[in-house]
């Protein structure tokens, strides 16, 4: 797969890669899998969460997520954490999985799922694909990185690096499920 | 959200029981207290406990308060903080240290404190009292403030406003309790001796309100830092005196629900005596569980998270320049 796959040439990406590469540099920005995820559900919470400001971590939405995440197909699954930076869980088959109460929202856990299998490809060069499971639901579907997939993960990499390095947060924008979120105590005051 | 807080005026042993709290009262009594239900605890009695105690408040984020002697604040027991942030305490430290930048929090703390004064006093205009005259110089004292640049006369403008308001007091309350003046430590009558007490359960509240978050409490921005106490928390408290403290104190002595039996006079000072101390409390525990609806988060709140966002709040202003809005009584 790796071999057929051509990536953006775009010289921040190329940066970020080398300083995730080599060991004793770190880059600019830490990318996590929770940061892709926060990019596509809202920048603003994502400037947030960059700067350390707090949220309630007792909430019951964030407990009830733990919950799933803990208690679904554990004997199928293991947990790896690579670099500090992505947290995956690793099926049986080899399969990355990730474990989401809800579909409600596809895109953020579908580009974070991505960036798992874009960061293995790129920074270990280890092919996977991976699978997004929504126990309460009984359903999965299989994610693959190619080529468009790739380039989607990229630019959302170089989006997350824009907004964390803003001084200040994205401008307020109401957006459908602001009543569900642990920063609107934070953002609308 | 916040938790309830819990209240021990027992004497006797505090421990960790499983995965929970016990209490075991020297008359013989023995209570569980769910721990993850316990947001503060407040030890207003002689408690015994161990590390053990501490390792399970620690572990679910429980404050404790400790007040000796008649009640006067003691202390606190904070959990370990669940955020670290330098980012926050760095910026928090910036900000008092620049003038540009601690000014307008300044101003705006005051101006707020200023507003629930005067907020109460209008209220109680209304309804048969004369207190034009007060009114209008906390009016004064609040324009001045928008062109004062020296902290100390920011002080001295929020004093010549609570004396105003202070002065209105005798004639709200229904006899036999008078303020005449206020004086602390000791209280030198039946009203100071409130005031002073729900003073510290303001300030209490705010300490913890500051503790869920990654904020310094010793770093304030109208209090200096050189106080022994909290002066992050008497910033906040002085804001909410005003709507926690001070209508509490006017619903129970108007409404009769203490009277000077609840009280007791030594050593040439006047304080709340248990039963006094219970009644009060479980009037401010009401009123930090009342309701209004906030415009801007679009839900009903209780006046304990307004002190919980009010904190939000300065915390957003210190890492991103969007305003602090303290909490000015709107409802």
């Amino acid at each position: 797969m790796t071999d057929e796959l051509s990536y953006s040439d775009s010289e921040r990406i190329d940066n970020l890669i080398e300083r995730e590469r080599s060991p004793h540099r770190e880059p600019s920005v830490r990318i996590t899998g929770l940061m892709v995820q926060y990019y596509h559900v809202c920048r603003r919470e994502l400037w947030f969460m960059s700067r350390g400001i707090d949220i309630d971590r007792g909430a019951a939405n964030i407990r009830r997520g733990s919950y799933v995440d803990e208690h679904s197909y554990r004997n199928k699954r293991r947990s790896f954490s690579i670099d500090g930076r992505i947290s995956l869980d690793l099926l049986d088959d080899g399969d990355v999985m990730e474990v989401k109460v809800s579909s409600a929202l596809e895109e953020p856990p579908r580009m974070q799922l991505l960036y798992y299998l874009w960061y293995l490809d790129r920074i270990h060069e280890v092919e996977k694909s991976g699978v997004l499971a929504y126990p309460k639901e009984r359903s999965r579907e299989s994610i693959a990185l190619t080529e468009d997939t790739a380039l989607e993960v990229e630019e959302t990499l170089r989006g997350i690096i824009d907004t964390v390095e803003a001084d200040s947060p994205p401008d307020l924008e109401k957006k459908p499920y602001c009543h569900s979120c642990l920063y609107q105590d934070i953002c609308w005051l | 959200m916040p938790q309830d807080n819990h209240h021990i005026f027992a004497d006797g042993k505090l421990s960790r029981s499983e995965d929970t709290l016990r209490i075991d009262t020297l008359a013989g009594e023995m209570k569980h207290l769910p721990v993850e239900s316990v947001g503060t605890l407040y030890l207003h009695g002689q408690i015994d406990f161990n590390t053990r105690t501490l390792g399970l408040l620690n572990d679910y984020g429980t404050t404790v308060h400790v007040f000796g002697w008649n009640d006067y604040y003691k202390g606190s027991y904070l959990p370990k903080r669940q955020h670290q942030s330098g980012n926050t305490v760095v910026e928090q430290v910036r900000a008092y240290d620049d003038q540009d930048r601690r000014m307008p929090i300044a101003r705006s703390m005051i101006q707020a404190s200023m507003h629930n004064m005067r907020s109460n006093l209008k209220y109680y205009d209304t309804r048969d009292h004369e207190f034009g005259d007060a009114i209008e110089r906390i009016e004064q004292q609040q324009e001045l403030v928008a062109d004062i640049a020296d902290i100390q006369e920011l002080r001295g403008a929020e004093a010549t406003a609570r004396k105003a308001y202070y002065g209105c007091f005798d004639d709200v309350l229904r006899d036999p309790f008078e303020l005449s003046r206020r004086e602390y430590n000791p209280p030198s009558n039946e009203t100071n001796a409130l005031i002073s007490f729900l003073n510290a359960m303001v300030y209490t509240t705010c300490v913890s309100a500051i503790r869920k978050t990654a904020l310094d409490p010793t770093i304030g921005y109208v209090h200096e830092p050189g106080d022994r106490r909290f002066t992050l928390s008497l910033d906040i408290a002085d804001i909410f005196k005003p709507i926690l403290a001070d209508r509490v104190l006017f619903r129970l002595v108007n409404r009769r629900q203490l009277n000077l039996d609840d009280f007791e006079r030594e050593l040439e000072g006047c304080l709340l005596n248990e039963g006094g101390r219970l009644t009060v409390l479980e009037a401010y525990e009401e009123t930090l569980d009342e309701t209004v609806a906030h415009p801007r988060l679009n839900r009903n709140v209780s006046y304990k998270t307004l002190v919980q966002t009010d904190v939000y709040s300065l915390k957003k202003h210190i890492l991103t320049g969007e305003p602090y809005r303290p909490t000015e009584r709107w409802w």
